[in-house]
């Protein structure tokens, strides 16, 4: 930074004088020069933790995390949430180091905590998964699922509410999995001092609106949909449906196009449309557009993300497997769920 | 500032899905740092007497240091939940120059200034779904015969240099008829 300041005033200096002597010392430029290359060859600056700055005061930013969040927490269970196993062990071996035999520390670690939050946010996430996609076979909500509890996932939500400089943990930089178990135990720690409600909305607010702007066919999308279609359709008492070529560019060429229908063999109904460089390729995304439409998984579904604590908790029944889905057995909408700010965003 | 051909294009982006959820002030840390005597200082140690207890009640999700440095310029450093640090120099700042940036500061999202490419940014496939050669095709065209004279015309035609002189002769012409029947008509009221 100093040496850019310096840089920059002798550069202005340069453009300024147009006198013959020079305003700056014969020596500037060569010993700037010598301390580049002597910084240089010490390599990269290591990363310093943020502890060990001089402004840091710990019990101030416990404070301001759980003020940031806007939850409220009991301080020894934050505490602890925050403290991982390996720090335990690090700080007694330091201590025997020094001599002391029988290290006290009266910390305790997260690890209870972790797999409490892990079954807690498993739950949550698919029972709002069900109630707000209840046409989407299991295999679907399952991809969904193992997206947003991913590590990288919870990673990312993690590190962005600022936890990963107050880890207590022995590895520097923090590991994608110690900032996932965190978030796992700040959640059971919000179960414990605020109770399961306060932690299903942190849970709605955090880690599943990572769901925005992303594309769903990406977690789940069935290995051969002409087969399946007809499987599923065959459960209805519909015949398989019949393709047929509506529309065709470019034939023979490098880019060709072709767009095929899908449509019922008894009532001639359109129930898919798909184009693609070959017939066979246009047929298949023909199948897999009607089995979008099937499932409610359309590219235009918008999900309400301010669902109510009550619409978020009441699904708990599994959704039908692909296997057994069939549109007679899809039950109807529950009665708890209204898409009614779903359609309010729609209507604006 | 934008047009600054150092600064890094992009397109607006949000950390975090912040506001979809609950909003999170981004700014996490606030430092700052500032010269007890000298003049520099003046208009932070101003702001620190008044308004600083008023500042961290109103963000207390911010943590707040005061680090005095001896005949030192002041400034502040602004650390981000997205792990930037920006350092803005408060040299000869008044009180209520340093309150309008601390606020400017606490309301950004810490992704460093860019060069905007879009005013908006979407990660969604489009509505109308990837475009193929059919997209909005005019419907008429399933029941049309090929080979269509209509549609083998071309879209528009230029007129010839012949074309454009008759026409001026045939204007020329009804002019001129216009001219002998108002001379007519004046000759017949004379």
């Amino acid at each position: 930074m100093l040496t850019l300041r310096r840089a920059t005033r002798v550069l202005q200096v340069l453009n300024t004088t147009q006198k013959c002597e020079q305003s700056f010392h014969r020596w500037l430029g060569p010993t700037l020069r010598e301390l580049k290359r002597r910084k240089d060859s010490q390599g990269p600056e290591k990363p310093a933790h943020r502890k060990t700055f001089l402004e840091w005061n710990y019990d101030t930013e416990i404070y301001a995390f759980s003020k940031r969040l806007g939850e409220e927490f009991n301080n020894d269970l934050l505490q602890q949430a925050l403290t991982e196993r390996s720090y335990i062990i690090r700080e007694e071996e330091r201590q025997k180091n020094v001599g002391i035999e029988q290290p006290t520390l009266n910390l305790s670690d997260n690890k209870e905590l972790v797999s409490k939050g892990s079954d807690f946010i498993d739950d949550i996430v698919k029972r709002y998964l069900r109630t707000v996609l209840p046409r989407l076979p299991e295999e679907g909500i399952i991809g969904i699922h193992k997206h947003l509890t991913s590590i990288q996932t919870l990673s990312h939500v993690s590190f962005h509410i600022g936890t990963s400089d107050l880890i207590l943990c022995a590895d520097f930089p923090v590991e994608k999995l110690t900032l996932s178990n965190v978030l796992k135990s700040i959640i059971a720690a919000l179960i414990e001092s605020s109770g399961n409600s306060r932690a299903a909305l942190f849970v709605r607010d955090f880690i599943i609106t990572q769901l925005a702007d992303k594309d769903l066919h990406q977690f789940w999308e069935p290995d051969e949909p002409i087969k399946l279609l007809s499987e599923i359709l065959a459960r209805d008492g519909i015949q398989s449906p019949e393709p047929r070529l509506i529309g065709c560019s470019g034939k023979n060429t490098i880019l060709a196009c072709f767009r095929v229908g899908l449509y019922t063999p008894d009532d001639k109904q359109m129930i898919g449309l798909g184009f693609g460089e070959t017939v066979d390729i246009a047929h298949e995304m023909a199948a897999r557009d009607s089995l979008r439409k099937l499932f409610g998984t359309s590219d235009n579904i918008l999900l309400p993300f301010n669902l109510k604590l009550d619409q978020l908790c009441a699904s708990s029944a599994r959704n039908l497997s692909v296997t057994e889905w069939s549109q007679k057995t899809i039950p109807a909408h529950p009665s708890h769920f209204e898409l009614r700010q779903a359609k309010e965003i729609c209507s604006n | 500032m934008s047009s600054n051909r150092f600064t890094p294009r992009g397109f607006p982006r949000v950390p975090l899905q912040n506001g979809i959820g609950r909003y999170i002030c981004q700014l996490k840390r606030i430092t700052l740092r500032f010269c007890k005597s000298s003049g520099s200082s003046r208009g932070i140690r101003d702001f620190i007497e008044t308004d600083l207890i008023n500042f961290a009640q109103d963000h207390p999700g911010t943590a707040l240091y005061l680090k005095p440095r001896r005949h030192k310029s002041p400034s502040f450093v602004a650390e981000y939940l997205n792990g930037e640090r920006e350092v803005i120099s408060c040299h000869n700042f008044t009180a209520q120059q340093t309150i309008k940036w601390l606020n400017l500061y606490t309301t950004r999202s810490g992704i460093p200034l860019m060069r905007y490419a879009k005013m908006w940014h979407t990660e969604c496939p489009s509505i109308q779904g990837v475009w193929s050669p059919f997209t909005n095709k005019d419907p008429a065209l399933n029941i049309t015969q090929f080979p269509s004279e209509m549609l083998s015309k071309p879209v528009w035609e230029e007129k010839s240099a012949t074309e454009e002189l008759i026409e001026m002769i045939n204007k020329q012409k009804i002019s001129d008829e216009n001219d002998d029947n108002t001379q007519k008509v004046q000759a017949a009221q004379l």
